[in-house]
């Protein structure tokens, strides 16, 4: 079993990647090829997306071709691919993808193509398949198949109001006990602010609770059974929802992204735990340009484990041209592009674009940027892709995660009974996989 | 014309009728019945987390009966059913008296009256979920300007389900003031002339003559509301997405989720499918009831 699992995490994923490296045959590589043909793209309707839409016409002009755009809300999206794939339609040839979230079930139920022969065989001579984050690759690996190119990198960070922080006399925090004791401090120091904010929505909760359970040492599964009844797994539970209950605010249990920014940006919070994607949302009027302090979330017993994850490009296994959505893929993958997101506020999962001399200047231009750069190279070095439980049904999973983290928001059960409940259900997941 | 020839030509009548009318029969069946058919179908599969489909026969209709989540689904969208249609039918006949009264009301008072229930639900639910947070929201600003406690509306598992109930009631309101306004405006004037010679006062002849005659269009705009708050959604799935915790999981966002969310096309199907038949139950039970009431 262990042999077979390290052939499948492992071993595999090398390969594919090394299989990138083999001589490719750039040479004959012509972005012309498939003028003419019409490629579908189903995409989020988030930042990511919309910064790469912005060269839509460019990638058109490069190639001929015909970018249709099919784009929705993340969950909307999500609904509109499992009825196309379900319905083994050919509709889409390109779908954007959360590997960390829905990449084990999409690979079991064969909605990826296989990455590896296109990525070695046809590709630009700028690509440089390489120079794309190996950990984000390999998070795109499932059972030795590449099944998405990273678009961009990301995680939850931490943003604070260093005016505020100045004011109660406190200094950054490095330890989530020192975020406790400076939520305790600006309650009191001004009571008219919210401490902390962080996500209290169900099925939202995974994404940052995920890295407050690592720092603190906690795993979501232990000899093949779920964890949360752990001494870590409690400790982070007790954390977090304390953290929410006695310093986020009211009605923390609806707070997603879209909340969280609107709080922090209007200058009503004082710590906020969120994506590093939010930055722009964020600093949108320019409010918070000059009061605002980044950092990956502050360390726990286990140090500093930040969730790292990224959307990726995929090619839908039901497509009829899958050599041409391969190369919008390879387009919007490529240093070029990616360098023109990423001047648009989109962290490049390539290291090369972070070195980039324009990226740099764009980057020197603000000490926030600097901030958010720096914690998203934690972020890239040390991160985790681990988002909820690591099984096929990971996004149920989730579920059972954020109803444990509201019960004890809500006070409706005791830490023992939310982690039992959440246990039972979760085994009960983990048994199906 | 002989009867034999008569016959066949009224045979070959009928059957050019129904070679015209089968275009129309075949799409009607196609768009209506093949939907109901393969729902009822797939609610006999069962489909693993990564879709692989076979077929479960009843069990997906045994687990809804052991489901917790299901039961506590059928409460919720029961409670708010109740507490929805109660506040719309009260207020909707109070708001087509008021604009069946005030004859002078001028036109565009009349449309603002009348206007939620054509925003849709989407941007009703946004345009809510913003006024409604407890921090930044204009609802809790007037409550403490006022010297009163701030609410957690929408993120207090209490109160949730009256304060959606209450967005829907905003919304929908006015649509069933507008039935029954219909209503009002044909009711016969000769049995309000008679009752004010009788010297009845206005309350009584609002509770002998008009709620009575009324009935009939009371019961239409009840069916017609029940429909759409047993199959309540948008608003749900914009402002709470089923939570806090699961206080507002109705039926059809629990099935949505199921379906969608975890894939379990199946269980989702047969979620559906009760739902439905739930739907038409309690159309069925209005139908008997406007019978009862017809004049």
């Amino acid at each position: 079993m262990k042999a077979r699992m390290l052939a499948t995490h492992v071993a595999l994923p090398v390969f594919a990647i090394a299989a990138m490296t083999a001589p490719s045959r750039a040479a004959d590589f012509d972005w012309m090829k498939f003028k003419g043909k019409t490629v579908t793209f189903l995409a989020n309707n988030n930042p990511v997306s919309q910064a790469l839409l912005t060269y839509k016409a460019d990638f058109e002009k490069l190639t001929g071709m015909t970018l249709k755009v099919d784009g929705y809300q993340e969950q909307q999206m999500r609904q509109r691919l499992v009825t196309v794939m379900n319905a083994n339609s050919d509709e889409v040839d390109v779908f954007m993808t959360l590997p960390s979230r829905e990449g084990e079930q999409f690979a079991a139920a064969g909605w990826y193509s296989d990455l590896t022969a296109m990525a070695k065989n046809e590709v630009a001579k700028d690509y440089d398949p390489n120079g794309l984050s190996q950990a984000l690759l390999k998070a795109a690996t499932f059972g030795g198949k590449l099944t998405s190119m990273p678009m961009n990198i990301e995680g939850p960070i931490f943003y604070y109001r260093t005016d505020i922080f100045k004011k109660c006399g406190l200094e950054a925090p490095k330890t989530i006990k020192e975020v406790e004791a400076a939520a305790e401090k600006i309650k009191t120091c001004d009571s008219t602010l919210t401490p902390f904010v962080s996500r209290g929505l169900k099925p939202a909760v995974a994404y940052t609770f995920s890295n407050m359970l690592h720092n603190i040492g906690g795993s979501y599964i232990a000899n093949g059974k779920s964890n949360l009844c752990s001494t870590k797994g409690k400790e982070a539970l007790d954390t977090y929802s304390r953290l929410l209950r006695d310093f986020g605010p009211p009605g923390v249990v609806n707070y997603s992204f879209q909340q969280i920014s609107a709080l922090y940006r209007s200058g009503r919070a004082a710590m906020a735990f969120e994506s590093s994607n939010e930055l722009r949302t964020v600093m949108e009027g320019g409010a918070r340009l000059k009061d605002t302090g980044l950092l990956p979330f502050p360390a726990g017993d286990a140090g500093q484990v930040p969730t790292t994850i990224g959307w990726g490009m995929a090619v839908s296994s039901h497509s009829k041209q899958p050599d041409a959505a391969w190369y919008f893929v390879q387009w919007a993958t490529s240093p070029e592009v990616q360098k023109k997101m990423a001047l648009q506020g989109i962290a490049p999962p390539r290291p090369s674009v972070a070195n980039d001399p324009e990226y740099r200047k764009w980057i020197d231009e603000e000490p926030v940027r600097k901030e958010w750069q720096a914690a998203l190279d934690v972020l890239a070095t040390k991160g985790s892709s681990e988002v909820g439980y690591p099984i096929v049904a990971n996004p149920q999973s989730r579920e059972f995660i954020g109803q444990a983290v509201q019960d004890l928001i809500l006070k409706q059960k005791p830490i023992d009974q939310a982690c039992a409940d959440a246990d039972k259900a979760l085994d009960a997941l983990i048994a199906l996989n | 014309m002989s009867d034999t020839a008569a016959t066949l030509t009224q045979d070959r009548q009928k059957l050019e009728m129904a070679a015209l009318s089968a275009p129309a029969v075949i799409f009607t069946v196609a768009m209506i019945a093949f939907p109901v058919v393969y729902t009822i179908w797939l609610g006999f599969q069962t489909f693993s987390s990564t879709g692989k489909q076979s077929f479960a026969g009843l069990a997906n209709y045994s687990k809804l009966v052991s489901d917790i989540e299901f039961w506590h689904g059928l409460w919720i969208t029961i409670a708010l059913f109740v507490l929805s249609l109660t506040l719309q039918l009260v207020f909707g006949i109070w708001l087509a008296l008021v604009l069946f009264h005030a004859r002078r009301l001028p036109g565009i008072v009349r449309s603002l009256f009348i206007s939620p229930f054509m925003m849709p639900p989407v941007v009703a639910g946004m345009m809510w979920l913003v006024i409604l947070d407890p921090s930044l929201g204009a609802a809790n600003y007037i409550l403490q300007s006022f010297g009163l406690p701030p609410s957690d509306w929408l993120a207090s598992p209490s109160l949730v389900i009256p304060t959606v109930a209450l967005i829907d009631s905003w919304q929908w309101t006015p649509y069933v003031a507008l039935i029954v306004l219909g209503g009002l405006q044909s009711l016969p004037p000769s049995v309000y002339e008679a009752a004010q010679i009788d010297g009845a006062s206005p309350f009584k002849t609002f509770q002998r003559i008009t709620l009575p005659l009324l009935l009939p269009t009371i019961v239409t705009a009840a069916i017609l509301r029940s429909v759409d708050l047993l199959r309540f959604f948008d608003i749900i799935y914009i402002t709470t997405q089923g939570g806090p915790g699961n206080a507002s999981n109705t039926l059809n966002i629990y099935g949505f989720r199921v379906g969608f969310e975890f894939f379990n096309i199946g269980y989702a199907s047969a979620l559906m499918l009760t739902l439905t038949a739930i739907v038409f139950g309690a159309v069925l039970a209005f139908n008997r009831l406007r019978s009862a009431v017809a004049w």
